[in-house]
């Protein structure tokens, strides 16, 4: 599967482009994440990957096949998309029908759907909660429903528009499984987030929005190092990165283990 | 010790739709000026206990309560959300539920607390101006609230909580929609508030922030206080995750250098003397 | 579907800058005179009237629009069933071969077409030139009780808020396989599903709206709220008081004695 933007503008209707030239190929299964700071065009940008948005100008390709030649409802087959609110997406009595109404709609077989079903809920955590109705979940169990609704239409690029928001530790720890797990399947992971720690933690490759363009590309510890980049663009590596760069380590890590290991160079010299 | 400014007496709570307590048996005080923080996992009970402060329980939310809540010494059981509110400010999770519906700018809606207490049109002017520079939303000032962004918001949403000058800020995980640099520019506010004697109860997620702010922490577990310490105390203690919290990537850090007796000081819970605390380190095996 | 509801816009126009309360006063002065004046005659200079006031505010167009709309079918409508069938009708003037049009029947249509012209046209000029936050603050000025105020701007913004709503829900769907796009049914199919947790949503946004007002504020026991818009009365709004006054006594004045000399 592959993403790829050329030359991407966007200018929303009442004036003022939000999207101001993005170049970008997207592919593989490696997880990607998007950063940057409110209002940098990161949710416009990832819109424009199933058609919700349509370019002004520039193009954006689907394994090689423009995104005008279909609608938002073709590409949810191949792109799903998790949007940030759930309260936006979830309007079915119980979660059992949230999860099976994306695949009737794409008239996925009842035989496949009933398969996926167990698979899906087992990976959100709502094997228990099928028969619940979504409106009396916690919003963090919100959140995984309408990740789950998403999933079980088995598309190959999954997009998380900050699924992080308001989750706690065990919340981020399944969203790092199931980033895991779809990347196991062969599927492709845009995620969307502004915690740093979730961001190193399972994103290989790190893209930087600013003001409507992307200002950086490139594999975390390289991204990270930017500082000053990053400071201009209001994005601050995660903590731990931070104390590093701070006390004059020439790694860029992520993790205390790391920290440590790169400590332990810095003594011996 | 200072006043007492907030307490909370052996206070039970249970939703009337859901079988279990949300909140069991919570007993805590909080001074005057004190920033008071309040971490658990998610469903532990910082929603529910935030409600119970600001007087949405038992006013709003409907179950079995016991116990008090007692705000400067006033009984929030026993007084309205509206008498409570011009002495607590509250922050809502998500900010549009912040907004009132009512105004047509966003000017209007930072006034619109203003107005509910009979404050005259020149003063709300002013506070009016003042807050918006301070929250710098006063370039859309005449926009139409529901025609903003999330971030927008949420920043609108914690100025109508600070133009009425509240002397107690009752903040719920309200930065969601923010980004880390806008929260941290929030927080600076809030920062600069508690230390003019504002009294703050935030719960939050962000343990980074919730160590660098707190006096005090409450840890909730399922409904429980399973802790109520300062922050190196809280952080300093080995389970503390085990009560489905995180802890700062400081404290790691520090740890890790501890425990290979690279230092003998105390962990560290701030990234300045963290920073200060591994530069030690490098310093005095250069010296060796 | 025009929605006659919310469509301020500002343009700094006399009739905008005047008092609210001068054009509720106007909407009872003028349609109230205009129903107890005894012929269509008086109706129909107001209208005239209602059209340069319309032009004034910058609005004739939308204005004309309304009335037009509203006027031509209602009056076919009424002329037809009063001219021909009117119980009072001994005059007649046409004769349609399957009825009489009477003087007196079309006389009433008039009447009552013009009275309702009046009201419309003065509500449809209040409503397009007036401020809804400013309407309130005057109504609540003027003794209006803040609960009442909450209830005209809630449901005034009622509408906006479930469009913003919609349009959010349909790009979500979108992404979920449902074709929004396309011919009338197929659109039509599309939405019904969403209807129920718009509606629903709404619901739970009104009762939480509850709580948002009192955390701020609404309803503190004996103070009198004061609003951020502002509300003042000027001269061109005295002027316009002492006509609106001095034209119903004139009208009231006039009926009375016209009654007074048939009986």
């Amino acid at each position: 599967m592959q993403i790829e933007l050329k030359n991407l503008h966007y200018s929303y209707p009442s004036g003022g482009e939000v999207l101001k030239g993005i170049n970008l190929v997207i592919g593989g299964t490696e997880p990607v994440a998007i950063i940057g700071q409110n209002g940098a065009g990161k949710t416009t940008a990832v819109k424009h990957f199933n058609g919700i948005l349509r370019p002004t100008s520039g193009e954006v390709l689907i394994n090689g096949e423009n995104i005008e030649t279909r609608s938002t409802a073709q590409w949810s087959k191949k792109v799903g998309y998790v949007f940030q609110n759930p309260d936006d997406q979830l309007f079915l009595e119980s979660v059992r029908k949230e999860f099976e109404f994306g695949p009737r709609q794409i008239k996925m077989p009842e035989k496949e759907i009933k398969r996926r079903n167990e698979w899906v809920a087992e990976l959100v955590g709502m094997s228990e909660k099928l028969d619940m109705h979504p409106f009396d979940l916690t919003p963090s169990e919100k959140k995984f429903c309408t990740i789950g609704a998403v999933l079980m239409m088995d598309p190959d690029v999954l997009i998380f528009d900050e699924p992080t928001c308001g989750q706690d530790v065990q919340g981020n720890h399944r969203l790092l499984s199931i980033i895991k797990a779809l990347k196991e399947r062969g599927k492709l992971c845009i995620t969307i987030s502004h915690d740093m720690k979730f961001v190193v933690s399972s994103f290989r490759r790190i893209i930087v929005m600013c003001g409507g363009e992307v200002i950086l590309d490139g594999r975390a510890e390289e991204v990270f190092a930017q500082t000053e980049i990053l400071k201009k663009s209001f994005v601050a590596p995660p903590p731990v990165t931070k104390v590093a760069q701070g006390a004059g380590l020439k790694k860029t890590v992520f993790t205390t283990e790391a920290f440590m290991e790169a400590l332990e160079d810095e003594r011996k010299v | 010790m200072g006043r007492i400014i907030l307490e909370v007496k052996d206070f039970s709570f249970k939703y009337r739709q859901t079988k279990q307590k949300a909140l069991k048996n919570i007993s805590f005080q909080v001074e005057e000026g004190n920033f008071f923080c309040v971490i658990g996992a998610n469903g532990s009970g910082k929603s529910t206990l935030c409600s119970a402060l600001a007087g949405l329980i038992p006013h709003y939310f409907t179950g079995k309560m016991s116990g008090r809540v007692i705000v400067d010494g006033i009984s929030a059981g026993e007084s309205t959300i509206a008498e409570l509110s011009q002495k607590i400010g509250f922050v809502f999770q998500n900010p549009f539920n912040q907004l009132s519906y009512t105004a047509g700018t966003v000017a209007e809606e930072l006034a619109y607390g203003l107005g509910n207490r009979g404050v005259s049109r020149r003063m709300m002017m002013e506070k009016v101006e003042f807050v918006s520079k301070l929250m710098r939303i006063d370039h859309i000032l005449d926009k139409n609230p529901l025609e903003l962004s999330g971030g927008q918001v949420q920043r609108v949403a914690f100025g109508s909580a600070f133009i009425m000058e509240p002397e107690i800020l009752v903040l719920d995980e309200c930065t969601t929609q923010l980004d880390p640099a806008g929260s941290e520019e929030i927080f600076d506010i809030v920062k600069e508030l508690n230390k003019k004697g504002v009294t703050v109860i935030m719960a939050d997620h962000d343990m980074e922030r919730v160590a660098r702010c707190a006096d005090k922490i409450l840890v909730l577990e399922k409904g429980r206080a399973a802790a109520l310490d300062e922050p190196k105390k809280i952080f300093g203690d080995p389970e503390i995750m085990q009560h489905g919290v995180g802890i700062p990537d400081y404290v790691e850090i520090t740890r890790a250098l501890k425990e290979k007796q690279y230092t003998d000081r105390d962990i560290e819970i701030a990234e300045g003397p963290a920073i200060e605390m591994v530069r030690e380190v490098l310093d005095r095996c250069k010296l060796n | 579907m025009a929605t006659i509801s919310n469509t301020f816009i500002p343009k700094n126009t006399v009739i905008e800058r005047l008092n609210p309360m001068t054009k509720i006063f106007a909407i009872f002065s003028l349609g109230l005179g205009t129903l107890i004046s005894p012929g269509p005659r008086l109706g129909l200079a107001v209208i005239a009237g209602l059209f340069g006031a319309a032009w004034l505010a910058g609005i004739l167009k939308d204005f004309a629009k309304i009335m037009f709309g509203f006027g031509i079918p209602v009056t076919a409508m009424l002329l037809f069933i009063q001219g021909c069938y009117h119980p009072g009708n001994v005059t007649f003037i046409a004769d349609l071969g399957f009825a009489k049009v009477g003087l007196e029947g079309v006389r009433y249509a008039l009447k009552i077409i013009s009275t309702l012209l009046v009201f419309l046209g003065t509500f449809y000029i209040m409503n397009k030139t007036t401020y809804p936050g400013k309407l309130v603050a005057a109504l609540t000025e003027s003794g209006m009780p803040p609960k009442a105020g909450y209830l005209v701007l809630a449901s005034l913004n009622v509408v906006p808020q479930m469009q913003r709503r919609m349009s959010v829900i349909r790009e979500a769907q979108e992404a979920r396989g449902v074709e929004t796009g396309g011919g009338i049914t197929a659109r039509i199919k599309a939405y019904i599903p969403l209807l129920g947790p718009v509606i629903m949503s709404s619901l739970t946004d009104a009762q939480e709206r509850g709580m948002t007002l009192e955390t701020r504020g609404f309803g503190i026991a004996g103070v009198k709220p004061t609003a951020y818009v502002e509300v003042c009365k000027t001269r061109t709004d005295r002027a316009v008081n002492i006509f609106l006054t001095a034209f119903f006594i004139a009208v009231v004045s006039a009926a009375v004695l016209t009654k007074l000399d048939f009986i």
